[in-house]
């Protein structure tokens, strides 16, 4: 398997921010450490976007500055393209990092300006400058808004210039955290299609992307991990991760007919009368089988006139997950 | 080289656009430039031209000599920890230290502007002193001029990494550049003549680079002198350039190297 970026047993901790009593009272004791990371094992592979879903205080930022040069780890090894974060030379060239954090920038400067700058950090040749950067303006419909003040821009357009800076190397690595942060809904959703249909679809970029919104993970991620105190909890297919902890199915039917003693394979989670049907929800275990219950409905007089699966919520998902790490906490 | 050029060139225009943008505030620096040289015309007025210390030059052009490459030496001292602790609050040298561009360049050139604009500054005073306030430079010696100034750049850079090292290092703002700039302006010959100084302090002036450096820039500049009458200034100004260079090299490493380690480089 090809991966653009790996992490092995990664441990971070940092230390705790000592009082101003404690100063005096103890000024050379060693000060407490909070762990951010604890053992994390990452692998993503080579044009997927991955998704790194937590609360806040989870480690992924943490993560994420681990894997982009900023920060050193205290045990373990990272990866960008096969190289390890600690020949940073040879890893930056390969990524980029898209803020949240709109303060990036230099707000006096023209967004252009300010790409013109980072260009030359990023090693862009001389002559290719103009043209990249008229290249990605495009690509994040900036290019009327270029000579205007950064300060003057909206917090979509902030984001999009962050994009555009990532990009100006074109690395095959880009790492987001919380991207969509300080945006309104239909400013996410241009950046969301950005990422999508741009970054990955036409461009074939490797996408970490850290976020708590798992609405964002739901559209955007081909795979996400689930970071919890600094451990991964979970890793699969959004799909996988909304399954996690279900051992059941749910199908929501239309039927006619429909009696109360109607009974069979399944289990009835609720019932109401709609247009003159009956909507049920039936649950079946992980082993049932659709049609054995749309044929004991049948065989039971019932007439079936729709019938579509209910994906469970990722975010009941999600929520499962952190109550079962509460539960592990207070025990 | 042309790499590292071009990357200065870039900050240089980074901060000169951002200066400048800020118009009122740029024409304003250089009126209190003449005010600042008016006062201290006035002011060394009121000294007497006798005083031991004053090595032969009159009070004005000494002290406005001592002032104004006190100011630039001192952007040596104090840009590079000023500019990582700007750019930590502007939350911008986290952008700048994820490109393939170097940790100690990114800190280097970005102080490339506050040296230009210092020795801007540097040359309003020079000017405004020789055409409105008629000081007579007398320069023989240009080559000990410039070594003399780069030199005390270069000693006052290797103070200055140290400094820009504790930032990194501790995580806080440096409480040792209020002490660096009054013990320098104390015991440099800046505006105090050395002589003046309690005997059992007078000798602090003589490990400040700012005391020798001032007196190759007073002599050459001011008195005439000639590059084998300020050898010995220079001679100690480059046995500090080579202590202290290394120091702030070595202190900068270190610092930056913990800074990662403990995530310090890119909070505030």
């Amino acid at each position: 398997m090809d991966y653009a970026i790996e992490g092995f047993e990664l441990e971070k901790s940092f230390a705790k921010k000592r009082s101003l009593k404690e100063l005096f009272t103890k000024p050379f004791a060693t000060p407490e450490r909070v762990r951010a990371l604890r053992g994390v094992d990452l692998h993503v592979k080579t044009g997927e976007i991955f998704g790194l879903l937590g609360p806040n205080g989870a480690g992924k930022t943490t993560l994420v500055k681990i894997l982009s040069c900023l920060i050193l780890p205290d045990h373990g090894r990272a990866l960008i393209g096969g190289e390890d974060v600690r020949h940073e030379n040879k890893v930056k060239p390969r990524l980029g990092l898209v803020h949240s954090d709109e303060r990036s920038f230099y707000w006096r400067l023209s967004g252009r300006e300010n790409l013109r700058f980072f260009a030359r950090l990023y090693d862009v040749p001389g002559k290719r400058i103009d043209s990249r950067i008229d290249e990605l303006l495009h690509k994040v419909d900036l290019a009327e808004a270029a000579p205007r003040r950064f300060s003057d821009y909206s917090a979509g357009m902030k984001q999009r210039l962050a994009i555009a800076r990532a990009l100006l190397h074109d690395p095959p690595v880009l790492l987001m955290d919380e991207p969509t942060r300080s945006l309104d809904p239909s400013a996410s959703l241009a950046l969301r299609a950005l990422i999508k249909d741009e970054l990955k679809g036409r461009d074939g970029k490797t996408i970490l992307l850290a976020t708590h919104n798992l609405r964002e993970a739901e559209v955007l991620c081909d795979r996400v991990a689930i970071l919890v105190s600094g451990t991964v909890r979970q890793v699969g297919t959004i799909d996988e991760v909304r399954r996690w902890g279900i051992d059941e199915h749910q199908f929501r039917l239309e039927v006619a007919n429909w009696r109360d003693e109607i009974a069979g394979p399944f289990r009835i989670v609720s019932t109401e009368r709609v247009n003159g049907h009956r909507r049920v929800v039936v649950a079946l275990d992980g082993k049932g089988c659709l049609d054995d219950v749309l044929k004991s409905v049948m065989a039971q007089g019932g007439s079936i006139h729709a019938c579509d699966r209910i994906e469970p919520d990722l975010e009941e998902s999600f929520a499962r997950l952190l109550a079962q790490e509460t539960a592990r906490g207070s025990t | 080289m042309l790499r590292l050029l071009t990357k200065i060139w870039a900050f240089l225009v980074r901060d000169f656009l951002s200066d400048a943008s800020y118009r009122l505030a740029f024409v304003l620096q250089l009126a209190g430039m003449f005010f600042a040289v008016a006062v201290f015309y006035y002011g060394s007025r009121m000294v007497n031209p006798q005083t031991e210390g004053l090595e032969g030059v009159e009070p004005f052009p000494w002290l406005l000599v001592g002032i104004a490459f006190q100011l630039y030496f001192s952007t040596a001292l104090y840009a590079f920890a000023a500019k990582v602790r700007s750019e930590q609050v502007m939350g911008t040298l986290e952008a700048m230290l994820v490109s393939p561009t170097p940790t100690s360049i990114v800190i280097f050139s970005s102080t490339a502007w506050d040296f230009t604009w210092g020795g801007v500054r540097l040359l309003v005073y020079l000017v405004c002193a020789v055409f409105v306030f008629d000081v007579k430079l007398n320069v023989a010696s240009p080559a000990a001029l410039v070594l003399g100034v780069g030199l005390t750049l270069l000693s006052s850079a290797g103070i200055g990494m140290l400094s820009a090292s504790f930032i990194l290092y501790f995580k806080r703002g440096d409480p040792i550049n209020f002490l660096l700039s009054m013990g320098t302006t104390f015991f440099g010959n800046v505006i105090i003549p050395s002589k003046q100084l309690p005997h059992a302090v007078q000798w602090v002036s003589d490990w400040l680079p700012m005391s020798w450096s001032l007196k190759v820039v007073r002599g050459t500049l001011l008195k005439g002198l000639s590059f084998g009458d300020v050898a010995g200034p220079l001679g100690r100004l480059a046995i500090l350039t080579a202590v202290l260079v290394p120091l702030g090299l070595l202190g900068a490493r270190i610092a930056i190297r913990k800074a990662k380690r403990e995530g310090s480089l890119v909070q505030y």
